[in-house]
């Protein structure tokens, strides 16, 4: 929450004129990312899972949770939003299909080597 | 430790003091016993002399050890009953085959690391791996022949990664200094080749990597000399070849750790689904297996 306090919401994380991370060092990444968590929250707040692909969740997204948007852009690179905006949606259905799977009595198992016995 | 030892000294100390002091008694009324006065010091008298006798049995039979003998047919056969099947030899046989079974059980590992180590070597080219020749995060050349005589973890990935490389950066530190704790401190080198030359110039991986770990190595080079040694890597990337100065971009690549042994080939490709714990174990034990005296002994501390 202190980023969003102090002056960091105003200026955001230093950026290139392409929008990109000047530097994409520790700091930064995790303002950006809880520039992001923050944002996610009020979408699961709002039950918006879709804020990039659709126009109604994009419109939706604006009129719910347009200030955590604008901070989130300030604070991230625009491709990482973009990128974590999709990935909410991938991961939403990925948990579904699992839980599909699940319900059905299948299992998942992770990919492994044939050797190495992992403990 | 030193604890226990001055404990154990005080102990001693205290049982010697009761011991003296018995003695010297015993030594003091050996006299009085004759006079029947003191009938009192009389029983200790005999406790003592009875004390000494079995110390003087315990002596002479320490001379030779007791054996057991068998001597009437009772004997023999109530020796036998159980037949040849007792506890000493039961706890031999139980011993001997789980001994056995983690051995074998150990070999058929070392025996299936072996093969997928060296299933990469000998005739033919390398599946994985190959000459390259690229500049290290200091802007030294770096190229193949600095991976040889040591492991080399290699890695590849991009500064601006989103979430990913960064995560797997974090990792491939954690089992950097397990390794290094399992296997000693000169035996493997992190490595992270950049797919997006255009962005990650030697600074910059600099800057990027000590927030790792400062051991970890960055190469970048040109662009056709990264997508070569994508190529040999068997990477896939998506960098775009041309991209104007500040442009804001994702590249999409493949996430795996290379193990590379100190010829310069592949053992193994360790993927995200590993823990740090399980892929440090993993690198450990082929370290552990490399047995090949070639430049160990020379550049290996």
């Amino acid at each position: 929450m202190g980023w969003f306090s102090s002056d960091d919401s105003t200026t955001g994380v230093k950026k290139t004129s392409g929008g990109a991370f000047e530097n994409p060092s520790r700091t930064n990444r995790a303002k950006c990312y809880e520039a992001r968590d923050a944002f996610f929250e009020c979408l699961d707040r709002h039950s918006i899972l879709d804020s990039i692909n659709s126009k109604a969740g994009r419109e939706a997204t604006a009129k719910a949770c347009g200030d955590t948007d604008k901070v989130f852009e300030k604070n991230c690179a625009h491709s990482w939003v973009e990128y974590f905006k999709k990935q909410r949606v991938v991961n939403y259905q990925k948990e579904l299909a699992i839980k599909k799977i699940e319900a059905s009595g299948g299992e998942i198992v992770a990919p492994q080597l044939p050797i190495g016995n992992p403990k | 430790m030193s604890n226990c030892i001055s404990g154990a000294t005080r102990a001693l100390k205290a049982a010697r003091l009761p011991v003296q002091t018995s003695a010297r008694r015993t030594l003091a009324y050996t006299n009085g016993c004759k006079s029947d006065l003191e009938t009192k010091w009389k029983a200790s008298c005999i406790m003592q002399t009875q004390g000494l006798g079995v110390q003087g049995q315990n002596r002479a039979f320490s001379s030779s050890s007791p054996r057991y003998k068998l001597k009437t047919i009772e004997q023999i056969k109530t020796r036998n009953k159980g037949g040849p099947f007792n506890l000493t030899a039961a706890i031999l046989l139980v011993g001997t085959g789980g001994g056995l079974w983690v051995y074998f059980r150990s070999e058929k590992e070392r025996m299936a690391r072996k093969r997928i180590a060296e299933s990469t070597k000998g005739v033919g080219k390398p599946k994985v791996g190959g000459p390259f020749d690229l500049v290290d995060h200091d802007g030294n050349k770096f190229t193949h022949e600095n991976l040889l005589g040591k492991y080399t973890l290699v890695y590849f990935g991009f500064t601006h990664c989103p979430d990913i490389c960064p995560d797997e950066l974090d990792k491939m530190s954690l089992m950097y200094d397990k390794v290094r704790e399992q296997c000693g401190n000169d035996v493997l080198l992190p490595i992270m080749i950049t797919c997006d030359p255009a962005r990650d110039s030697p600074k910059v991986l600099k800057e990027y990597l000590k927030e790792f770990h400062p051991d970890i190595v960055g190469l970048t080079g040109e662009y056709e000399k990264i997508k070569q040694t994508c190529k040999e890597y068997r990477v896939y990337f998506s960098t775009p070849p041309h991209v104007k100065d500040g442009q804001d971009y994702l590249v999409d690549h493949s996430i795996y750790f290379y193990l590379m042994d100190p010829e310069g080939d592949f053992v193994e490709a360790i993927g995200r689904n590993f823990t740090a714990a399980q892929a440090a174990r993993i690198i450990s034990d082929h370290i552990k297996d490399w047995d090949k005296p070639l430049k160990k002994e020379t550049r290996w501390t």
